[in-house]
């Protein structure tokens, strides 16, 4: 609750606040003004503010009342309208109001040269993207269609189209493709990524290598993970281990994010990670399926998959998971390649397919010769094994060379 | 209560699935209203909703950009139609004048003549909600006998069936149209829509099944964009209706048939895996789901012995229609399979083959023709011939011949077009 404030206080703050305004924009401060519209920060200073002008109610006059206050009218009274309103936790008030103030810094934005008001611009990109979000929340808990992040969308699609230029701003680019990344991804609308990425990717103005880092790891990450539920392994492994190796060490949670969705590309690639990874990272519910791959214990895997089936499903790489089982089969059947290779190494290279229909039975796995006939079929078919089978002898028999070929970085063929 | 005195008509209704009961109906709501409370999952409403190529009056737009251009909490105020014939005095008049009179709508015959009891508004891709007038769109209620009306068509009529088709479909399209722009959303309405999307469903399998004109693909091709769309607004439906009491107890079989007309990652608008998080738990552990999950799962491993066997025993109706045309693809993947890794001195026994496959074996054999693969006679029985190449492509045309499954469950269940 805001403390009672008298009419003189609340006048001077509302004044100290359009003076801190007007001089960072004469001084160009990007630092300075980017704290100026920091709503959600709940930062004392803007809170304190937020009071003064629900007490005051009429600041409109204290701008008009100088010049280099009412230079930038447009912006500050919408400023105020959305601190006002996120105050008294009235959040599409305030979104819309923030939209239209940031309208109004975007048309001064363009005018001026320097690239001064980048750190500014990242804030309004942040906090569009934040108060549509809360928003909508509102919206939603009232029972109203929550709609505003969808346009948070669209205005920042525009604040991208003016940083898409030759000069210097060009580089705060990046930071906006983020924010409307997050915002695709949340609204589940990622289709819409595309044509933000084709014109990062794809623009002659853009130079990748000019970015920040920072803006580079998140581009990767999010690119990353539209390549592993498009199933494009090799480019998700390349772009998810880019944002890895960029990423600072610090930021364990970060790293976390990345990894969760790494480990499964590496995975479907044939390349393990160690357990102390996984267990620096909190990544346990991967321990299990390393195992089953390890083990060719398919009984494992699927228990795995089932237990953490709500996170799999919520992170989206459950079904990539799913498809590691023709790895697992592989496993088991050169597991008991091997076996038998120590019991009678002439004639290791034949199994019976009786063998391994028992080998599954002692996993509690019910499977009849048809299947696993049909299993050692795409087995071959899809290169996981070299050999051929013959259906009346009820017999696999492996290539002498090379019977398991690994995957080597590939993924397994479609 | 209802408002009877404004039904001056009487179409011939369908005794199974006319609602009388339905015309007060008090869970009636109105869109927009809650969609999630939960602030993870994302609105259904504008997921979908991609840059599709035809009409904007469709299906959700005008909702959403009316609500755009108010300012503050206010909901715009939605149209109520008040016309109570199925078709819009005006346009019958106008259609009759112009001659444009469907077959079905034709009184004795007459191109030049219709009557109340035949006419049947027409989708009109010009339309925008703003300048619609109340009297030209049709109340629930008459949605509904119109939809009996169409549905009924496909029962009764002795017109080939494309004919048939094009008029419900572009008349069921048309009750889509008019349902958008009264934006509500109830039971009635879901019900409305489930029945809809049915009747693509059933068009759907009808024209894969049937010979592949240039005219049919594009018929094929034009109903899985309505059966989509259609579908996609159901969704909507129910995650609005879910957010104000039950769920509707068909929800999750439709949920598994998008399931199923998305095996294949080139149909996939929207990958697999993020359309999973944003379906509610009660209908991922149903029986339905589980099912096309499964089936997924068999199609993305190549488990092409039970792709067809799980289907056989377990597949609806409306879900085997979806799966059907997915049989000959996997087919062709398991007589690639045997041709590729199949001992080459034994050819592989055609009769086992048509058990696996669960094909008659004079089928079998014209199958393999079909793929460009011998069989042989060894005086034991005809075998697949192993010929370690890769066989064929899975997009030639020419060869998508599709061999009835050998099942008499199955046969039964395509033997009478189900109600609607």
């Amino acid at each position: 609750m805001a403390a009672y404030i008298s009419m003189g206080e609340a006048h001077r703050r509302i004044t100290e606040y359009l003076t801190r305004f007007s001089d960072a924009i004469s001084s160009q401060d990007g630092k300075s003004l980017s704290r100026l519209l920091s709503v959600s920060s709940d930062s004392a200073a803007l809170l304190s503010l937020a009071d003064a002008l629900n007490t005051f109610q009429d600041a409109n006059r204290v701008i008009r009342q100088s010049e280099r206050f009412s230079q930038y009218g447009d912006i500050l009274l919408h400023v105020f309208r959305a601190l006002q309103s996120y105050r008294l936790k009235n959040l599409a008030e305030s979104y819309m109001a923030f939209e239209k103030a940031s309208n109004a810094i975007i048309q001064e934005f363009r005018n001026w040269e320097t690239a001064w008001a980048l750190e500014a611009l990242y804030v309004i990109a942040y906090e569009i993207r934040i108060l549509a979000e809360r928003a909508d929340m509102e919206l939603a808990s009232k029972g109203k269609t929550p709609e505003k992040l969808k346009g948070a969308g669209s205005f920042l699609m525009k604040v991208f189209g003016v940083l898409a230029g030759k000069g210097p701003k060009r580089v705060g680019a990046l930071y906006v493709t983020c924010q409307l990344f997050k915002i695709y991804f949340k609204l589940g609308t990622v289709h819409l990524c595309r044509s933000v990425i084709r014109s990062i990717e794809t623009a002659r103005i853009f130079d990748f290598e000019e970015f920040p880092v920072r803006d580079k790891v998140t581009y990767m990450y999010y690119t990353g993970r539209l390549e592993v539920y498009n199933e494009n392994f090799l480019a998700a492994d390349h772009k998810l281990s880019y944002a890895l190796t960029y990423c600072s060490t610090e930021k364990e949670a970060n790293i976390r994010m990345i990894l969760k969705y790494l480990v499964p590309v590496k995975l479907s690639i044939g390349i393990f990670p160690k357990a102390s990874l996984l267990e620096k990272f909190n990544l346990n519910e991967y321990k299990d399926v390393v195992l089953a791959l390890k083990r060719g214990d398919l009984r494992l895997l699927r228990h795995a998959l089932e237990e953490h089936e709500d996170r799999f499903l919520r992170s989206g790489v459950y079904l990539v998971l799913e498809k590691l089982e023709l790895q697992v089969y592989q496993r088991l059947v050169k597991k008991i390649y091997i076996m038998q290779k120590e019991r009678d190494p002439n004639r290791a290279h034949q199994i019976k397919l009786d063998v391994i229909v028992k080998t599954l039975r002692w996993l509690d796995i019910d499977m009849d010769v048809d299947e696993v006939e049909c299993i050692m079929a795409i087995l071959i078919y899809k290169n996981l094994m070299k050999g051929y089978f013959a259906h009346k002898s009820k017999v696999v028999v492996l290539s002498k060379q090379d019977p398991f070929p690994k995957l080597n970085g590939k993924p397994v063929n479609a | 209560m209802a408002n009877r005195s404004r039904q001056l008509y009487q179409p011939r209704r369908n005794n199974s699935s006319s609602s009388y009961s339905s015309y007060s109906d008090s869970t009636q709501s109105k869109i927009p209203k809650a969609c999630n409370q939960n602030s993870n999952s994302s609105s259904i409403i504008y997921s979908n909703k991609t840059s599709s190529s035809s009409s904007k009056t469709g299906e959700f737009t005008s909702r959403i950009e009316n609500s755009n251009h108010t300012d503050g909490d206010q909901d715009p105020p939605n149209l109520i139609g008040t016309c109570p014939f199925m078709c819009p005095v005006g346009e019958r008049e106008r259609r009759e004048r112009l001659r444009d009179l469907a077959v079905f709508e034709r009184l004795h015959g007459n191109p030049a003549k219709t009557s109340p009891a035949l006419a049947v508004k027409k989708f009109s891709r010009t339309i925008s909600s703003k300048d619609m007038k109340a009297s030209d769109v049709r109340p629930v209620p008459v949605l509904e006998e119109t939809l009996n009306y169409l549905l009924d068509l496909l029962h009764s009529s002795d017109h080939p069936f494309d004919v048939v088709h094009d008029f419900i479909f572009d008349r069921t399209r048309s009750i889509r149209q008019d349902l958008s722009m009264q934006n509500i959303v109830s039971d009635q309405v879901i019900r409305m829509y489930e029945r809809m999307v049915k009747f693509h469903i059933i068009s759907y399998h009808h024209l894969h099944r049937s010979s592949q004109t240039p005219n049919t693909a594009s018929m094929s091709h034009l109903n899985l964009e309505q059966l989509m769309k259609a579908l996609t607004t159901l969704f909507s439906l129910y995650e609005v209706n879910r957010a104000s009491h039950s769920a509707s107890p068909n929800e999750a079989e439709f949920f598994s048939l998008y399931l199923l007309l998305h095996l294949s990652p080139d149909n996939q608008v929207e990958p697999l895996s993020l359309w999973f998080r944003r379906i509610p738990s009660s209908v991922m552990e149903s029986r339905a789901m589980s099912f096309a999950r499964r089936i997924l799962r068999y199609y993305r491993l190549g488990n092409y012995k039970r792709f067809i066997s799980t289907t056989e025993e377990e597949a609806s109706y409306l879900q085997y229609c979806i799966v059907e045309p997915y049989i000959s693809e996997v087919r062709k993947l398991a007589v690639s399979c045997i041709s590729y890794g199949g001992y080459k001195l034994q050819p592989y026994p055609v009769e086992h083959l048509s058990k696996i496959l669960m094909m008659k074996e004079s089928d079998v054999e014209a199958f393999s023709v079909d793929c460009a693969l011998e069989t042989s006679d060894d005086g034991t029985g005809k075998g697949l011939v192993s010929t370690k190449q890769a066989v064929i492509n899975k997009t030639s045309k020419e060869h998508n011949k599709y061999y009835e499954l050998d099942s008499s469950r199955i046969e039964r269940l395509c033997a009478e077009l189900p109600a609607l």
